[in-house]
Parts: C-alpha cells; structure tokens; sequence
C-alpha cells in the first residue's frame, strides 16, 4: 500500500467538511438565488437530499472492494485498458481540474475582496506549496491538522447568529415563488460541490474501520447540507432575494453588515480565517487524491516523487484552465464544470462501475 | 537538535517577511474618510468631496494641548467624469492614500440625486473597501456644504451626522438597505435628507467675540427617488407617516389634543410599535388594511385636567390613534397622488401574498398601487403616564 496513515471516522468526516465547505458556502449561494430567488434554501436542502444518493452508491461500489481505491478497483472492474482510462479521466478532468478550481476561486476570491494588488499567482502559488508539503507528509497530517483548525467554524456560527438582528424572516416569502422547476433548476449547483465527497472513494481504504464508511459518508453530505443552507439562508435573510442575488460573495457582504452596538464590527476577517484554512485543506485534499490516484495508475511504490509535478500542473490549471477573469471563472464554474462533474464523475462513472461489478459479479457483498 | 532548532528559528525570524512590504499601508499614511459626498457640478462632471480626518485633532488631548488649533477635518474635492476618476484627481490634492473603510456618511448632491443615485452607489458597493453599512442620505442643495459645516459635540460634520442618524428620530437607511429596495420590485427607494442650516451666531462660553454665524447639518424629511432619480421630498412631518407606515417607528412622540380642554396637548412618547400591512385583492379592486400597533408614555401635559382616570386614558389613545392616522394617511396621499411611488414597501407585502397575481402586476405595481384603496387601523396604548398623577391646580380636585 502507498499509503500507511490510517484515520477515525471524525476525521473523515471532518475532511469531507472541508472538502466541501470552504469554497462553498462564498461561491454558490449568489448562483442559487439567482435561479431559485427566495427559494434557494430549498434548493440547498434537496441537494443535500441528492447528495446522501450519490454518497450511498460510491460508499456501497468502494465497499465491494475492501482496501482498494477508485483507481485500483477501476482496473479490477473495467479490465487493465479501460479501468487506467477511467482512472486517467478522473485524475485529469476531476481531481486536478475541480482541484485546480478551488485553488483558482481561492486565490480570486482573496485578490477580488481582499488585496486587489496582489498578483493572483501568488495566492495559488503558496496555497498549493503549503499543501504540497502536507501532501508529502500523508493523508493522516493533512487530516490532523485539518482537525486543528475546523473548530474555526464555530467562530462562524457565532458570526452567523450575530448576523439574526440583520434578518427579517419576510425575505423569504412568498415560498414557491415561481413553482418547483426554479428550485429543481437550483439543486444542480450545489448537488455538484456538495458532490464533491466522492472523493471518499479514494480514502475509505485507509479508514481504521472501514465498515463505518456509509455512515461517515452520510453524515458528512448532511453537516454539509446544513452548513450550506445556512450561509444560504444568512444571505437571503439579510439581504432577501433581489440583492442576493446581486453580489458575487453575498455571505462575505452579509457579514460585512453586521455592526452591533457600533462596537462589534468588520467580522469578515473571520470568513476570510476560515477561507484561508479551509481553502488550503480543500485544496491539499484534491492534490493528495490526484497524486495518490496516479502513483496507482503507474504502480509506483511511493508516491512522493509525484507531489512536485502535480503542484506545478494543478497551479499552472488554475491560471490557464478556468478563463483570464473572474467572470470567466463563474461562466465556467456555472456552465461547464456543475453538469459535466455531476453527471460523470459524481453519478455516471459510479453508477456504471456498480452495475458493471454487480453484471460480472466483481468484488465482495456490500455489506 | 541543533538543526531542528536552527530550523525553528529561521522559521521564526522568516515570518517577520510575512507581512511583507507589497500593498503595506502605514497609518500614518493614509488620508481616512470619514465623510464622503458626490455632487454634480454645472458642467455635468461628477464632484467627490471627502473629509478627512487629521489624526492630530483626534489625539489624546489634543484639543488643549500646544499644537495651536489644528482643524480636525480637512475637506477636500475633486471633478472628473466618473467618481474613480474624480478620485484619481483628488490623489493629485492629498498627500496620503485614499483610504475609504471608515468613511461613515455617504450624501449626494441633490442635482446628483437628480440625475440618478445609482451612479453614486455602485462605485461604493463594487470597490471593496467603503463598508455597505454607510449611511446614505441625499442633500438638499450641495453633498459638499454637508461635509463642511462646523459640528457641536462631535469633532467632525461626519461624524455628527452618523450620530444624528443613529439616533433614529428620522427616517434612515444604510447603503446596503438602498441598494436592496432599488434591487426589488415592490418597494421604490427613499433616503434620508440633509441640509445645512443656521444656528445663528454662538454666544456659548469661550466663543467670545469671534463668533460667526454656525453652519449645522440637520435631518431633514426624506428623498424620494423613483427608480433611482431623486422626483421630491416628504417633509419632517410626512417623514413620520412614512416611519410608521413603513413599520419603523421605533423613537419620537405623538402630541395630541388633551381631553377635556381643548388648545392644550398631551405629548406620548413612543415605546414600541409595529406595523402590519394585509393586501387584500379579488381580481379587480386592490386594498391594504394597515394594522398599527402602538404603546406609548405620556410624557407631558399642558392642559389641566385630571388624566390619570381609565377613561382618560382611553380617549387619549382614540385621540392617539386618530393622530397617527391624520399623520399616515397624508403621507399616503401624496405617495399616491402626488409622486405614484410606493415607497412603503406594499408590493413587497402584496408579493407574499398572491405570488402568481404579483407576476404579472409588478411590471405595472406603482399604477396599482397609486389606485389601491388604504384602511389604516391603529391600536394605541397608553402604558404610562410618569411619575406625576394629575397636575398642581387640577379643578377636579
């Protein structure tokens, strides 16, 4: 085995949060709004639905396969040819691009609202170098430290309930605006980014009880699906739907406003705290499953001499792969990267992998 | 070990760079805003004037100390076509960077106004640094008048005027609460108004015989804008009609005739109040119940009759309500006649209601609502009347 760490299952859980989160709960609730207005909430929570789907299939496929990653257990399934293939795609067009994405909305995100003279290279730069080194040290640091810091994520729930003086519970109404098909149409955004734990599919190996898989998977899309609704609902709360739907970072702007007493004020630095850790977890997280992926895919004996080549790809991806500006980066994180991830990469690739094991009867029972 | 610790320590001294010297700002080198206004000149360029403070005025002592008077705020303004180019131009005045972050009012010029608000809040909810919770307020006459009058009890005009607003005795908005009613349908825009006026010549301890005649800023009724171009004002009086229409009628008074003696006045003051507004609508007639809610304290009484009796108490609060009726229902009137602007948020509420006929009303909702029929109900009460019961001489006695 590649990998010798072995981590608890709240560690999992942890990590799936910050997989997910980070970039999340900035980026996607303007896009939500703008497709389901007041009902984006709803959107949110009917993802969270669709995610407990696709985590209980890519947990059940990973379970037919004990001790195996997606990589490995590709190849035992598809053949030698198809099974790489299959491995080479996710690698390339998941891992890497959907990693090389979160480094790009991180670094933007930092440039846009934060220090707008900076070059944006420096950002992507040290954020991939600082998880290139926690990369090399193993799944089980990057997980430590991951644990470290989510604690932080109290200080935003603390921020979010100062924020309820902001709030007016009117904003939301009328619900079912404009019937079911706008919040339909708003589930597919964060369906995909919440989506993103299955990434799972690569680290239950190395789970110390792997048979806990279904439940960590579950109870991480639903921590996930809470935490999302409720920087959904901060921003709809505060600035209802039609001005929501106006920013690029409504979250970010919502806490802006908050001022109490005319004392406790100019709290975003502790979104821009929990931006920055997180960022970095979520980044180093895809950059350990690519890196990992691939000494598989070549059947190395370590991984290590890969973590420096696939750093300079997944930065040289984030300047060159996801357009020149930052509208670009929405067109493209809207348009392109939200149906084609969810519908291969999340559903379609796994779905195909178990009814094709199920066919040729590969692998152990599910259990 | 040793390399270890030789490690930690290059670590140490290597996070000194961390801050680095790229986008550094000194305090001592930026010109911090406490004040902005944007006017448009006679020859349709955009005028951005800021306050800045100057540190030394704010420190420690500083007022007593040696030092000489130094000016606490220092105006300063600039033209261009835009307000980035306005700024670049003011660059070339002040010998600091132009630091937006603490810039506490936002007015404009009421030609500006004219012509059209958005093009003054844009700049300040793109650029990151202005905050989104700057007052916002419209001057009658010049933005730049505001920033230079002299204030009492605050160092600034800036400053004086954030205080003012914070109080709440008029109608007030953040710019982030403009930028919300100009994004919704059902809700047309009104920001505060300002003016300077004059506090006559200062005859206070220490001003001696140098006084001139002061400059104050005041709150002054409300602009209304449609769409985002300034179309007129409501004065102070209409001002509390639209607080209480508008549910925000959290401070102030409600003087009304005393019972029993006719020319004389009872004043409440309010303690808290809501406001509830029920669209009712079968297809073809529009109409809103508007449902007030009020508790207040009597605060003072000219007249001297014995109040402090259950039905006193009583036709105090008919006569109340009646009062804030009077108040809303002219307010109401000249959104309706005069401006056909709803400007207290009625679509909003008629949104939640009938969401499907809102569909096709709202592209046409400030004709609907010029011709809805209005009910407004208010239920007053009197919790308090002080710590007097009746009045020295009361002939009930």
């Amino acid at each position: 085995m590649l990998e010798h760490g072995k981590i608890d299952g709240k560690q999992a859980i942890f990590l799936m949060l910050s997989v997910v989160l980070p970039t999340a709960i900035l980026t996607i609730p303007a896009g939500i709004v703008r497709t389901a207005r007041q009902d984006a909430w709803l959107s949110v929570m009917a993802a969270t639905l669709a995610v407990l789907l696709i985590a209980w299939l890519v947990v059940s496929l990973s379970l037919r396969f004990p001790g195996k990653t997606l990589c490995e257990y590709a190849e035992e399934i598809l053949g030698k040819t198809l099974g790489k293939i299959v491995c080479l795609l996710y690698i390339w067009l998941f891992f890497l691009y959907a990693g090389s994405g979160a480094v790009r909305q991180f670094s933007f995100f930092l440039v846009t609202a934060m220090m707008p003279e900076t070059p944006i290279e420096v950002f992507s730069i040290t954020v991939v170098a600082v998880a290139a080194y926690a990369v090399r040290n193993g799944l089980e640091v990057l997980c430590r430290f991951n644990q470290l810091f989510l604690p932080v994520t109290g200080l935003l729930a603390i921020v979010f309930f100062l924020s309820t003086i902001e709030m007016k519970p009117a904003r939301l109404l009328p619900v079912f605006d404009a019937g079911l098909l706008p919040i339909v149409k708003g589930t597919v955004m964060p369906t995909m980014l919440m989506g993103e734990i299955v990434l799972l599919a690569m680290i239950i190996p190395y789970l110390n009880k792997p048979e806990e898989a279904q439940r960590i998977a579950i109870l991480s899309a639903l921590f996930n699906g809470f935490v999302l609704t409720a920087s959904t609902l901060e921003a709809l709360l505060i600035f209802g739907p039609d001005l929501a739907a106006h920013w690029i970072f409504p979250t970010f702007n919502a806490v802006r406003v908050i001022s109490i007493a005319n004392f406790l004020e100019r709290l975003e630095s502790v979104i821009v705290a929990f931006w920055v850790l997180g960022g970095f977890v979520k980044v180093g997280v895809f950059y350990y499953v690519a890196v990992l992926g691939s000494a598989q895919c070549l059947n190395l004996k370590d991984y290590r001499p890969l973590v420096l080549p696939v750093g300079v790809i997944l930065v040289s991806f984030s300047s060159f792969m996801h357009g020149e500006n930052i509208v670009d980066m929405i067109y493209y994180i809207s348009q392109i990267q939200v149906p084609f991830m969810l519908i291969v990469f999340e559903v379609g690739i796994p779905l195909l992998l178990l009814i094709i094991a199920l066919v040729r009867g590969k692998g152990g029972q599910s259990s | 070990m040793r390399k270890k610790i030789a490690i930690l320590l290059l670590l140490f001294f290597l996070s000194g760079l961390l801050g680095g010297c790229w986008s550094r700002s000194e305090i001592g080198e930026e010109a911090i805003i406490l004040g902005t206004g944007v006017d448009l000149t006679e020859d349709g360029l955009i005028r951005l004037s800021v306050q800045i403070a100057s540190p030394g005025a704010f420190s420690a002592g500083g007022d007593t100390s040696g030092g000489g008077k130094e000016p606490p705020a220092w105006v300063v303004w600039a033209e261009g076509e835009t307000i980035e180019d306005a700024e670049r131009y003011l660059a070339m005045k002040v010998p600091r960077r132009i630091y937006w972050d603490h810039s506490i009012i936002l007015v404009i010029g009421e030609r500006m106004a004219k012509r059209g608000t958005e093009m003054v809040s844009n700049f300040f909810l793109r650029t990151g640094e202005p905050r989104e919770n700057m007052w916002l307020m419209v001057a009658r006459g010049e933005a730049r008048d505001i920033l230079q009058a002299q204030p009492m009890l605050a160092k600034t005009s800036a400053q004086a005027t954030g205080f003012l607003t914070r109080m709440k005795t008029g109608y007030i908005v953040q710019i982030w609460e403009y930028a919300e009613m100009r994004a919704s349908k059902g809700v047309q825009p009104v920001v505060t108004g300002v003016e300077v006026q004059d506090f006559g010549e200062g005859r206070g301890p220490g001003q001696g015989e140098n006084s001139t005649v002061q400059k104050k800023v005041e709150l002054s009724g409300v602009a209304v804008l449609k769409v985002d171009k300034l179309i007129g004002w409501l004065d102070a009086h209409e001002t509390r009609g639209l607080l209480w229409l508008k549910g925000e009628a959290k401070e102030g008074a409600v003087i009304v005739p005393s019972p029993g003696e006719p020319g004389k006045e009872v004043s409440i003051k309010i303690r808290r109040s809501h406001t509830k507004i029920v669209p009712e609508y079968d297809g073809e007639n529009l109409w809103f119940n508007v449902n007030i809610y009020v508790e207040g304290d009597m605060v003072e009484q000219q007249s001297r009759v014995d109040l402090a009796k259950p039905e006193q108490i009583k036709a105090l609060e008919t006569a109340m309500s009646e009062e804030i009726k009077a108040r809303t229902t002219a307010t109401l009137e000249k959104a309706q006649t005069e401006y056909g602007l709803d400007i207290f948020g009625f679509g909003n509420a008629f949104h939640r209601k009938y969401r499907k006929e809102w569909r096709e009303m709202q592209n046409h909702w400030d004709e609907e609502f010029s011709r809805a029929g209005v009910n407004i109900a208010v239920e007053a009460h009197v919790r308090g009347i002080g710590l007097l019961s009746m009045p020295a001489g009361s002939p009930e006695k």
